[in-house]
């Protein structure tokens, strides 16, 4: 599995398209994003980060460098999907940060 | 040997300042400077988390939520403090605090630990991604926080920041 992440709007699906060799169409079925909002709802991230680590490539959104939030659903929420990036990083055989569109690779080898 | 390690929420910075401090003090003395005043539930819950995740490594836990510069510990120890983030609203909102003089004693308070200590590993925040439309105190936070990670950086022997539990260093390089 690939972990691709990066803030929004960065070009994270291209980026997981250019990597898998794959269309926006074979895209759905090989990989999942926005799983940074699986993470709050989750009793067990060790488990989720299990379940998506099955996919060719997990995406996900970077929510967790802005102001502290004043409400604590919001802090938990976002503390919990920085710690599913965390699991799912360790699941991957490579991790790969988007700027601008241009995918970096910070761990691991692509395939 | 100063090391800033900096990162977002649930980054996993934490662990690897630990890490950090432990592979590169060898057998120094460890200490932990922890700045968060616990307020509340949340924050005691924290708290024993963080306590949790240190047991076992041998580290003496130092409370200390404002004016670095007058902590004097033994020296040649190996220091994690944690974190700038907290340290900024200290100095700058608590009644004990330096308010307007917030930067220069975190900066002086730092360099004060730094000639204590043989290893100093420091873990700040990365709260300056999220937006830039920010009023008062708010503002005034985030610029304070902004100007003292810079500081702090440009004095450090090295800097990295932490994501998904992967650090990327921007100065220096990793402590063998």
């Amino acid at each position: 599995m690939i972990f691709i992440f990066g803030p929004l709007c960065s070009g994270k699906r291209a980026a997981a398209m250019e990597l898998l060799h794959c269309t926006a169409r074979e895209l759905s079925a090989r990989a999942v994003w926005d799983v940074q909002e699986l993470a709050a709802q989750a009793g067990d991230l060790e488990r989720l980060a299990d379940e998506l680590a099955q996919r060719d490539a997990v995406i996900a959104t970077e929510i967790g460098c802005g102001v502290v939030p004043v409400d604590a659903r919001e802090r938990a929420a976002r503390e919990a999907a920085g710690r599913l990036n965390c699991l799912l990083a360790q699941r991957a055989q490579a991790v790969v940060r988007v700027f601008c569109g241009i995918p970096v690779l910070i761990r691991g080898e692509l395939p | 040997m100063m090391t800033l390690v900096i990162g977002g929420a649930g980054s996993g910075k934490s662990e690897y300042a630990e890490r950090l401090l432990v592979s590169g003090g060898a057998d120094a003395p460890r200490y932990y400077i922890a700045t968060m005043q616990p307020f509340d539930e949340e924050g005691r819950a924290r708290v024993v988390k963080h306590r949790a995740a240190r047991a076992g490594r041998d580290f003496t836990t130092v409370e200390r939520y404002t004016d670095l510069a007058s902590l004097s510990l033994p020296h040649g120890g190996a220091a994690l403090l944690e974190c700038v983030g907290n340290l900024c609203a200290n100095e700058l909102f608590s009644p004990q605090g330096s308010g307007d003089g917030a930067e220069q004693a975190i900066v002086r308070g730092v360099e004060a630990l730094r000639r204590q200590c043989k290893t100093l590993v420091i873990v700040s925040n990365e709260v300056l991604s999220g937006g830039a439309d920010y009023l008062g105190e708010t503002e005034r936070y985030l610029r304070l926080l902004g100007r003292v990670n810079r500081a702090l950086a440009a004095s450090a022997d090295n800097v990295c920041e932490v994501v998904c539990g992967v650090p990327i260093y921007y100065k220096g390089g990793a402590l063998r």
